[in-house]
């Protein structure tokens, strides 16, 4: 039983993602969206690493070149505005 | 249309910024933190030859001199995706969006977690936050402290926290589970240790660095690890000791520590409390590469680098026609080779422009021999196998070029 939270911005413990690993044998990004693990407000910038981890150890595979979790924009917390093409001043 | 525009006011930032301006290229250098210098204005540590490194000092010679060659520096910039547009690259920042023609992202490093029960307590911190509210925010962060993880940054950190008076309990290893791993594990530990004596005054370190090719010397002293810990600067450094939870009720009030074996395995009832208010944690560093992965550069997975690093040349070229990369988005490195990087990625830039330039060609071949001096000379590296790391991307880089030629 391991309650340490890995994903702070959905609360998603360690066990949580040992377990989803375990039982759909998943890839990083099934994991991610099955335990929403990195899709908070701070797009995975805190547990992208631990959920890496996670995954190759439930996996055992090696780290390949690609990453393993898309990147995507914004990479950054962005505001509607900034986005609409307002800049903020 | 900007000629360059560089993305990260750090060491190989403004170094690249002040060869681009020498060449005088129009030049737009961009950071999300207020103040220019990144990681370096956190700095403060005594080299083996006496002298001190303040990254305060480094980072204002820096600007003084870029901004001698009238540099544009722009802090409080913060990039949140980049395309590629005809000609150049669009960059889109929360000010707008900058066009230019080559881009370099020098955007350093991000911290590893190394998840605890408890971490998530008001009062806990990575290791580098904990800097960055000392040496340069001057804000004190906590009465008395403990260090989880034992490593070249936390080291050297630590230290720098002495320095300005804040109480450090010790060091001692995050408990071992599926993030933490290596982290958790004292031979491993132990491994990397070998590679920070020189910089502790503590003759049981320095006799394990004059034998850090030896395994065997490794391993028994992870086994007759002294029970009070290494002292390095008076604080002592547990490597047979984890921090195995952190509690409070509504903020940092102690850690649970207890024994493990030379593997990590806990030693059952050794547990002791310690109470402290606040902890750093320390999981290492890893090459932030976010920008890159957005306008597809291609990567490569080099362990001894510190993950996912953009594939590049040696002259700091990616695959992608115009897009640049120094420093520490290149691999975990020193910032004395981030900023020699940096003014090699300027050279480099400089180099499209003036495509038959003689002296150009020869200040671009010394820098490229100045980056592995100061990488053979750097008093602290952070991985044994930084050349062969380097040589795996030099052979992607090449690999890639000839996949697409």
């Amino acid at each position: 039983m391991d309650h340490t939270i890995i994903c702070r911005c959905e609360e998603v413990t360690l066990e949580d993602i040992n377990n989803t690993a375990e039982k759909y044998g998943c890839s990083a990004r099934e994991l991610k969206l099955r335990t929403r693990a990195g899709m908070g407000y701070c797009g995975g910038r805190t547990c992208r690493p631990a959920v890496d981890a996670v995954v190759q150890e439930a996996t055992g595979e090696e780290p390949g070149n690609n990453l393993p979790l898309k990147v995507q924009p914004p990479v950054r917390p962005t505001s509607l505005a900034t986005l609409g093409g307002q800049h903020q001043s | 249309m900007r000629d360059i525009v560089i993305i990260g006011a750090g060491p190989a930032g403004l170094s690249a910024a002040i060869a681009c301006r020498e060449w005088d290229l129009d030049t737009l250098v961009i950071d999300e933190f207020p103040k220019p210098g990144g990681r370096l204005v956190g700095q403060l540590h005594q080299e083996p030859d006496g002298e001190w490194w303040n990254g305060i000092k480094e980072t204002q010679k820096l600007v003084d001199k870029a901004e001698a060659f009238n540099t544009e520096i722009k802090c409080g910039v913060s990039v949140h995706h980049i395309e590629k547009v005809d000609n150049g690259f669009a960059v889109h920042t929360n000010q707008g969006v900058i066009d230019t023609e080559n881009l370099l992202v020098a955007s350093g490093a991000a911290e590893s977690p190394a998840p605890l029960p408890g971490w998530t307590l008001p009062g806990v911190m990575s290791i580098g936050a904990a800097q960055v509210m000392t040496n340069v925010h001057r804000v004190r962060v906590g009465n008395k402290g403990i260090v989880a993880g034992v490593n070249v940054l936390s080291a050297a950190i630590a230290r720098e926290l002495q320095l300005a008076g804040v109480e450090l309990h010790s060091m001692a290893l995050p408990a071992v589970n599926t993030v933490t791993k290596d982290a958790g594990n004292p031979k491993k530990v132990m491994d990397g240790l070998v590679r920070i004596a020189h910089l502790a005054p503590s003759a049981f370190l320095r006799f394990g660095s004059k034998f850090a090719k030896a395994a065997w010397i490794r391993n028994l002293a992870v086994n007759f690890y002294p029970k009070g810990g290494v002292k390095m600067w008076g604080m002592p450094i547990h490597i047979r000791k984890a921090i195995v939870s952190i509690n409070g009720t509504t903020q940092v009030e102690s850690v649970t520590v207890c024994k493990v074996t030379a593997d990590g395995e806990p030693v059952a009832g050794s547990e002791e409390t310690i109470e402290v208010d606040f902890v750093c944690i320390a999981g290492g560093l890893y090459p932030l590469a976010e920008l890159a992965a957005v306008i597809d550069c291609p990567f490569q997975y080099v362990e001894e680098l510190g993950g996912h690093v953009p594939v590049h040349n040696q002259q700091m070229e990616t695959p992608v026609e115009g897009l640049y990369v120094a420093g520490n988005i290149t691999g975990i490195e020193s910032s004395k080779v981030a900023g020699a990087q940096g003014t090699l990625a300027g050279l480099s830039i400089a180099k499209k422009n003036e495509k038959s330039n003689a002296e150009l060609d020869i200040k671009i071949a010394e820098a490229m021999k100045q980056v592995k001096t100061i990488r053979e000379t750097a008093s602290i590296q952070f991985h044994p196998g930084i050349n062969a790391g380097r040589k795996k991307v030099e052979k992607a880089y090449q690999a890639y070029e000839q996949a697409n030629a």
